[in-house]
């Protein structure tokens, strides 16, 4: 039977006292300048968009209007529509972003330094490119009556005659998902990459020595290390995927029949287009509200010992 | 010593801050691309001899875009950041910002231009002032806006003889035999109607209406009326026409793309053109393009087209000397004798004073002037009506529905539902 030793009570001197509240108005000082901006640029805000959700918010009018905002919304047809294409993106691009980087990364980290920097500008250059000039190339790539796209499919002998990719309904969600993932996976790619490189060597040595098979090495050595890279991984792509604005803005305007109607264009429309802020606030706490329960889960289900 | 060299140096350096705040009142103009007013040569070229008259104002410009410039005067609005003088047309500065009383009353600079501007269309007068009369536009250009075919495939295809060459007008039944004979000669697509978004929507609003001379809104302007018998007739007819393959539908493309497809010869008529789009997409035309504007399709042969009319509303910022002083800023660019017509020019439009006359005989764009034979046919300006921007996204939400083979009468009641929402 062991007996749990309780450290003595220490006392603390006068002088220490005041040494320690030295080093927290430092800590406090160091801090100030970053918390004012998290303060002023991302809670204020936060705390406005709440407030002003409950008021008919417009150009000409500010008045309380209680709930009647969210009541709308869960009424309004074309809400219900961006929430479902909002969360078919997330629901495809999220694992396909997780997994496709995974797989690159895991190709690529172990060539020489030169061909992994190499791979990781190429898959990382969209990234750094910016949307409006990404979004033009692929507008062009999909363009019905002159677009690469068609061209190749015709000439492989897969299509008989062009498809308006982002003109019909069927196929323009899918054309926003696949450019959404281009531009997704630079920065999973690097970061896999660079928790690949720090595995623990001597552990994949051990078991392979073992007779550990290579999908063995990488789901029982490989994967529990770049758990919390992972974990990362998802929440932010889970964010940029529901926040998903400058494609549909810059190629489809929600259209065609609000097929790529996502809840941020939506907000968008409303707040500035209709100049119903009020609303769009409203819209605003919501989205908000699912990314955090939808993170909450992934942190949940990707819960590590180590992370 | 050096602190005292560095005192002097920095009053130096203030002193062109406090020279400025003695003397010159500072103004901020925003203006969208109208023409070369988008261009920062062509508008710091103004400015430079507006000074040379003025020198106690300074003007400061920033260049909106239509895809973006509605937003940034939103934000500007509710942070109380509008410049003082904004450049853009009446369903914005009227119907918009001045209904939700943003814009400042500037009758008076109508005082002595009133009747000049009358003179040259009573429609622009009217579309420059609310319900109650108070100006909160002062117009400098216009135009109507029309469409365009290209002459040398008409001509191949033998469809010129369904066009009035004289008058740039045809009928429906015109137009409807020369997409036949475009057809038949194999220049498909013939055209594209474009329906991805609100940009350029007035060429597809005016291809509607005209066909079997419906009308847009009401007379005065209280609602949108698609749902008249006329419009609901020409929506069939497109559909069908869509439907037969006479003619594409596009809900992936606006109207920029579109006049590029006509540009680079992949459709042989456009909906969306008008003067200054004939300048500007002059470099772009594939060698086989020849550019031969028109008014749009009606029954009668009579069109009614569309008109822009673009000028200046004053925001107000609550600050007396800076309105003193766009007012006299947009009094010398729209009134001065030297300077109007050059500031027409630069818009690639028609003036809105009809003292001015032609102001585009001998110089570079003289083909310019061919455009004002669309001003007799220029329409009701109908762009003030309420609920304009939610109606603008409901017109090409509608397009898009129709095309996808919903029923007209149908779709046409959801639309005018919405846009009619008050």
């Amino acid at each position: 039977m062991t007996t749990r030793a309780f450290p003595a009570r220490r006392v603390v001197s006068p002088a220490m006292r005041a040494a320690r509240r030295r080093e927290n108005i430092a800590a406090y000082l160091f801090m100030a300048p970053s918390l004012v901006f998290f303060l002023g640029f991302v809670i204020f805000p936060m705390g406005m968009c709440l407030v002003t959700s409950f008021f008919n918010y417009t150009m000409t009018d500010f008045s309380w209007i209680g709930l009647a905002n969210y009541v709308e919304m869960f009424q309004d047809a074309i809400f219900g529509k961006a929430l479902v294409n909002t969360i078919v993106i997330v629901l495809v691009s999220v694992p396909v972003t997780c997994m496709f980087s995974l797989w690159v990364a895991s190709l690529i980290y172990k060539m020489r330094d030169r061909h992994t920097s190499f791979f990781r500008c190429v898959f990382y250059l969209p990234v750094v490119t910016g949307s409006v000039a990404v979004t033009v190339v692929w507008k062009w790539i999909f363009n019905n009556y002159y677009g690469v796209l068609n061209y190749v499919f015709k000439n492989l002998g897969l299509i008989t005659r062009n498809i308006n990719w982002l003109g019909n309904p069927d196929y323009a969600l899918a054309c926003i998902i696949t450019i959404l993932l281009t531009t997704s996976v630079g920065q999973p790619i690097v970061l896999y990459v660079s928790a690949l490189s720090n595995v623990d060597h001597s552990l994949i040595e051990a078991a392979s020595v073992d007779g550990a098979t290579n999908m063995q090495v990488f789901w029982k050595i490989k994967w529990p290390q770049v758990m919390p890279t992972t974990l990362y991984i998802l929440v932010i792509t889970t964010i940029n995927s529901f926040q998903c604005f400058a494609l549909i803005q810059l190629l489809t305007s929600g259209g065609p029949n609000n097929s790529t109607q996502t809840i941020m264009y939506y907000i968008y429309y409303n707040a500035f287009k209709l100049s119903r802020y009020g609303y769009g606030s409203a819209m605003g706490i919501i989205l908000a509200i699912i990314i955090a329960v939808f993170s909450a889960i992934q942190f949940r289900l990707a819960k590590t010992d180590n992370g | 010593m050096k602190k005292l060299i560095a005192l002097f140096l920095c009053l130096i350096l203030a002193l062109p801050a406090f020279a400025l705040a003695d003397d010159q009142v500072e103004i901020t103009l925003w203006t969208y691309p109208i023409g070369s007013w988008g261009n920062a040569e062509t508008v710091d070229g103004i400015i430079k001899d507006f000074n040379a008259v003025h020198p106690e104002i300074k003007v400061t410009v920033q260049y909106l875009d239509y895809q973006s410039g509605d937003d940034q005067v939103t934000t500007a609005i509710e942070a109380k950041t509008t410049p003082d003088i904004i450049m853009e047309g009446p369903e914005r500065l009227v119907a918009n910002w001045g209904a939700a009383g943003k814009m400042l009353d500037i009758s008076d600079l109508w005082a002595d231009t009133k009747d000049d501007i009358i003179a040259a269309s009573a429609a622009v007068e009217a579309a420059c002032k609310n319900a109650e009369g108070v100006y909160y536009e002062y117009p400098l250009c216009m135009t109507t806006h029309c469409m365009v075919i290209n002459y040398n495939d008409f001509e191949k295809a033998g469809a010129l003889q369904y066009i009035d060459e004289e008058k740039h007008t045809w009928t429906t039944e015109g137009f409807l035999n020369a997409l036949d004979a475009l057809n038949a000669a194999g220049f498909a697509p013939t055209a594209v109607v474009y329906c991805g978004g609100q940009g350029g929507d007035q060429g597809t609003r005016a291809l509607v209406t005209n066909l079997y001379s419906g009308q847009f809104t009401a007379p005065d302007h209280s609602a949108y009326t698609m749902d008249s018998e006329a419009n609901i007739k020409a929506l069939q007819l497109l559909q069908q026409l869509v439907k037969d393959g006479k003619l594409d539908a596009d809900a992936g493309i606006v109207a920029g793309d579109e006049i590029a497809l006509f540009c680079n010869s992949t459709i042989s008529i456009g909906f969306c053109w008008n003067a200054s789009a004939a300048v500007s997409n002059k470099a772009s035309l594939a060698e086989d393009v020849k550019v031969f504007p028109m008014a749009f399709p009606s029954d009668d042969g009579v069109p009614e087209l569309q008109g822009g009319i673009w000028g200046f509303g004053l925001f107000d910022n609550g600050d007396e000397a800076k309105v003193a002083a766009a007012k006299t800023f947009v009094k010398w660019v729209c009134d001065d004798p030297a300077q109007a017509a050059k500031s027409v020019y630069a818009s690639g439009f028609f003036p809105t004073r009809a003292s001015l006359g032609d102001i585009y005989a001998g110089t570079d764009k003289a083909e310019n002037g061919e455009y004002a034979i669309f001003m007799p046919y220029l329409g009701d300006y109908y762009q003030v009506t309420p609920n304009w921007a939610a109606q603008r996204t409901e017109w090409w939400n509608l397009l898009q529905r129709i095309f996808a083979g919903g029923d007209v009468a149908a779709e046409v009641a959801v639309y005018c539902q919405n846009a009619n929402q008050k």
